[in-house]
């Protein structure tokens, strides 16, 4: 069980992207995190594996708090949160398979993982996580000479690596195509019915309906809803979204599942700051 | 007005009082800095530039207080004709002495045109005989025969001056033949007009020569006793060319001094690099903005980078020079540390520029720095560092090929000693060959640097 307790972040700037937050999730779920562009999604999935310091705060992880780890104490916590990002966040020059075996940094000794020396052990467990993301031949290609959707398989496959309890996903199909974020997030939904949680911020509405056990939204780093993906209706995405937003119908891509159409949410033009 | 008055006291005040603080700061350094340079020029003529930068800016004050703002042609002007002005004059610009010293050039650039690095290919037949100087009571007999040559004096022995009758046989026939005297102590003297040019004969075409000599005055000028009879010597050199070319001595000394160049610039690169690579990442932003102990440690190497750059090579060297004494060693620290600042300044703004992304994938799955670096920083840095090193190499070559003029080996130590001995020839060769590897090596890193990117 995760627990989110009033977490808060103030960046140095001044810029508050988080403000008094708190939420639990319970082992199993797909929590999916919704809100405009820098209403503190990023954010608030960081703060919960320490990629940034929240200011105040704590987060649980199974009765242990991760916020007041240090160190080495800190580094093994985040064995078992996985994470996978908006833009893969793989190194474009490594073999896939390199890519994948660093998701075992966590576990490997410092020296013999700076000498490049994994154990048979580890290789196995790498080429056996890329068979289950349907990438077993693309092992020895470089990271960047695979497509997108496909380079976020081999994110997904580096966090299988760590033997997650928990997987944050952090807009992990905002960069390809519409078609593959199916594919991507089938991925992580198998994932979590074998028993990981995760929790994963999302762009669209039809992918919340689809994929999300229940749904958060935060606006302007405040948490502005808790609840069951079904009950965020037109009024309550208006409210989400603000008021100018508004709820486009593209005419592609009608999902597996539910064969509603596509949703996006739309942003009035950027004022000129 | 008030403000006008203000500034023609002090200089930009009036402009600050007008509200432009910023304005005012310039003018007041720009006269401050006018004034300093005037002073230390100490030409008076040049305070007009300080003097009407000061005029301009009570007028700009006092139109500024009515609200108009004035251009600034008239103080730029005066800062850049000053500057230009002054510099003209202390670096003693005259263009008239390019031309003025023909003769002077002439004298260095005709034989640095025709540079000695080859001589042509020849071979060489030499023949001797020994005279008595001064006639001890028994001379022995001036004639000897070696290779098949033989060449007999007459008489046995002599005084300075006296005069002698050289035959031959048994020489190369129809040859040019140089006859020299050697005094015992091997000083050869020439036996031509005045004892001053030399003296050549043509051998006949039965290969036997005959010439007459004259025991040059300065026989003895070595001698430590003139009144003891000792041998000199007759020489008979006569030389024929064959097909090719040879290195000259110059020659060998250029090769000589070029591979220790080539050499001195591969290990200070490498010594560089490795030292480079090891300072760049406590000097990369990125890697060190953990909390005020890291960006300490940055800050400080950042600082201690700068200081090494900003001193060249050539003056690291002298140090070391008198360190570890003359010879490519102290070129070799010299240009280490330099590489060392320099590459470490660029490796670590590669390392600052590159994708953080995989950095943060490190961190989320519990890597420590050092994995960090070594999974997520140095794949990305690689292709970057290696592009680097090599133009380093190629700079480091062209620096090498001078460290040499305080000490430091290579070509430079050679050339040095050529140019103080006035042997342009030699400097002419020195010359093509630095030039020769410099566009090599700038090809050859030109060339891998474009197939790493």
């Amino acid at each position: 069980m995760l627990s989110v307790e009033h977490l808060t972040k103030t960046y140095p700037n001044g810029t508050t992207a988080l403000k008094d937050v708190s939420f639990t999730v319970q082992d199993g779920e797909f929590l999916v995190v919704i809100g405009l562009s820098g209403s503190g999604k990023s954010t608030l999935l960081r703060c919960i594996n320490r990629l940034i310091e929240p200011t105040h705060g704590r987060v649980l992880l199974d009765g242990v708090d991760v916020t007041a780890a240090r160190g080495r104490e800190l580094r093994h916590l985040r064995r078992h949160i996985g994470m996978v990002f908006q833009h893969f966040n793989l190194v474009r020059r490594s073999s896939v398979l390199t890519n994948v075996l660093s998701g075992r940094l966590g576990y490997s000794g410092t020296l013999k993982s700076l000498l490049g020396l994994w154990t048979r052990e580890d290789r196995e467990r790498a080429r056996h996580a890329l068979d289950r993301m349907g990438l077993a031949n693309k092992a020895a290609r470089r990271a960047d000479s695979l497509s997108g959707g496909q380079q976020q398989r081999v994110g997904i496959a580096r966090t299988l690596m760590q033997e997650p309890r928990i997987i944050l996903a952090d807009e992990p199909v905002a960069s390809l195509d519409p078609v593959l974020s199916h594919s991507i997030l089938r991925y992580l939904e198998q994932l979590n019915k074998e028993g990981i949680t995760v929790l994963c911020s999302l762009h669209f509405l039809d992918l919340v309906h689809r994929y999300a056990t229940r749904v958060i939204a935060l606006k302007d780093g405040v948490k502005v809803f808790e609840g069951l993906p079904g009950e965020i209706d037109r009024a309550k995405f208006q409210e989400i979204y603000g008021e100018e937003a508004q709820e486009v119908r593209a005419t592609s891509v009608p999902t597996a599942a539910t064969g509603t159409p596509i949703s996006v949410p739309v942003q009035p033009p950027a004022s000129p700051a | 007005m008030i403000a006008g008055l203000l500034s023609l006291i002090l200089p930009g005040l009036g402009q600050a009082w007008a509200g432009r603080r910023y304005r005012g700061a310039v003018v007041f350094g720009a006269v401050l800095l006018a004034a300093l340079v005037t002073y230390w020029y100490g030409v008076p003529a040049w305070r007009l530039a300080p003097a009407a930068i000061w005029l301009w800016n009570v007028w700009d004050a006092a139109s500024l207080a009515r609200g108009q703002e004035r251009s600034a042609f008239v103080p730029v002007a005066a800062m850049l004709v000053m500057a230009y002005g002054i510099g003209w004059q202390v670096t003693q610009i005259d263009l008239a002495s390019l031309t003025r010293n023909s003769g002077r050039a002439e004298s260095i650039l005709g034989p640095m045109l025709h540079p000695d690095f080859a001589v042509r290919r020849e071979k060489t037949n030499t023949a001797w005989a020994p005279v008595e100087v001064p006639c001890g009571p028994h001379p022995p007999a001036a004639t000897n025969t070696k290779d098949g040559a033989t060449v007999t004096v007459a008489p046995d022995c002599g005084r300075l001056r006296d005069t002698l009758a050289v035959k031959a046989t048994g020489l190369w026939p129809n040859t040019p033949t140089l006859v020299q005297w050697a005094t015992p102590i091997g000083n050869r003297l020439a036996l031509g007009a005045g004892f001053a040019a030399p003296l050549t004969v043509a051998s006949g075409p039965d290969g036997t020569l005959e010439a007459r000599i004259q025991i040059p005055p300065n026989a003895l000028a070595a001698a430590p006793d003139p009144d003891l009879p000792l041998e000199h010597r007759v020489y008979l050199t006569q030389a024929r060319a064959e097909p090719g070319f040879r290195l000259s001595e110059n020659g060998r000394y250029v090769v000589e001094g070029i591979g220790q160049t080539l050499f001195l610039a591969l290990m200070a690169t490498t010594f560089g690099a490795i030292g480079a690579m090891l300072i760049a990442f406590p000097a990369a932003r990125n890697l060190m903005s953990a909390n005020w102990l890291t960006r300490s440690v940055y800050f400080v190497t950042r600082m201690v980078l700068n200081i090494v750059r900003s001193i060249e090579a050539l003056i690291i060297a002298i140090v070391f020079v008198v360190i570890v004494g003359l010879g490519p060693f102290a070129g070799v620290i010299a240009i280490t540390l330099h590489t060392i600042a320099s590459l470490g300044k660029l490796y670590s703004e590669a390392i600052e520029g590159i994708d953080q992304g995989p950095l943060e994938a490190v961190r989320a799955a519990g890597g420590n720095w050092l994995q960090m670096v070594r999974y997520a920083v140095l794949p990305q840095i690689v292709p970057a560092f290696a592009s680097f090193t090599l133009f380093r190499w190629d700079i480091n070559v062209r620096t090498s090929t001078i460290i040499g003029f305080v000490g430091g080996g290579g070509i430079g130590f050679f050339l040095y000693q050529w140019i103080i001995k006035g042997d342009f020839r030699a400097v002419g060769s020195s010359f093509v060959a630095i030039a020769l590897i410099v566009i090599v090596l700038d090809f050859v890193s030109a060339r891998l640097r474009t197939r790493l990117v």
